[in-house]
């Protein structure tokens, strides 16, 4: 009996469809992170690291190894504020 | 105390201090961020190890934070120094190992090449040496083969 391509079909498309949409998920996890796989696993230590680099460079995941920061770090911390639940 | 807790995520703004800033000028504060401040920790470790007991002893007696500000401004001092001397000397090795952390979710045990070559530039320009406190065998840094050991 010859192969039964019919059936091939939507395993192609079902392999297609994963496969668009996984790259395309690739490259927006990417896009965001700037060139980098995301963080994951994140407790306070690294959240409170996080705000503290985009603070110094200005950028979600800049890195930098200067010496000293820039003077406006003295006064550009900030309090999330969250709504009020009465 | 220490019962603040995080924002929840979804915020709806930031709170900005509107007091003034006080009148003496601020102090230099490090400028490295989280990567390089994570490959270089062992390093800081030892190098600053007195300013920075000095600052834990201190925060045990209180914990407010006006009480420990000189003590604080001598270990930001101590670990610029060093980020200037790693600067000045193994800059290119700092910057290939913390941009690998940045590539693994600053996991160590992803990157122990670039490691390695970083932690022999120390220990032979700065005579500085990564040591784990505590390690019983091998110090998993040093291990060659971490799967069947």
């Amino acid at each position: 009996m010859p192969v039964p391509f019919e059936a091939l079909i939507p395993l192609g498309l079902i392999t297609g469809f994963f496969g668009v949409s996984g790259f395309f998920f690739q490259k927006l996890k990417t896009s965001i992170n700037e060139g980098q796989p995301p963080r994951y696993g994140l407790d306070r230590w690294d959240r409170v690291m996080l705000d503290r680099d985009y603070r110094l460079t200005g950028t979600q995941r800049g890195q930098t190894h200067q010496t000293a920061a820039p003077s406006a770090f003295a006064t550009s911390s900030a309090w999330n504020l969250e709504k009020e639940h009465l | 105390m220490s019962t603040f807790r995080e924002a929840s995520h979804i915020t709806t703004g930031k709170f900005v201090d509107p007091t003034p800033a006080p009148a003496e000028a601020a102090h230099p504060e490090v400028g490295a961020t989280s990567a390089p401040l994570k490959s270089a920790a062992f390093f800081i470790g030892s190098y600053c190890k007195d300013y920075n007991e000095d600052f834990m002893l201190c925060k045990e007696e209180n914990n407010d934070p006006a009480h420990c500000l000189k003590e604080g401004r001598k270990v930001t001092r101590c670990a610029m120094d060093l980020i200037t001397k790693l600067r000045e000397n193994c800059e290119k090795e700092w910057e290939a190992h913390y941009k690998c952390l940045e590539k693994h979710n600053q996991e160590y045990y992803a990157c122990r090449k670039p490691e390695r070559t970083f932690n022999e530039c120390v220990f032979s320009k700065l005579k500085l040496e990564k040591v784990i406190p505590g390690a019983s065998n091998t110090p998993v840094h040093l291990r060659e083969n971490t799967i069947y050991n």
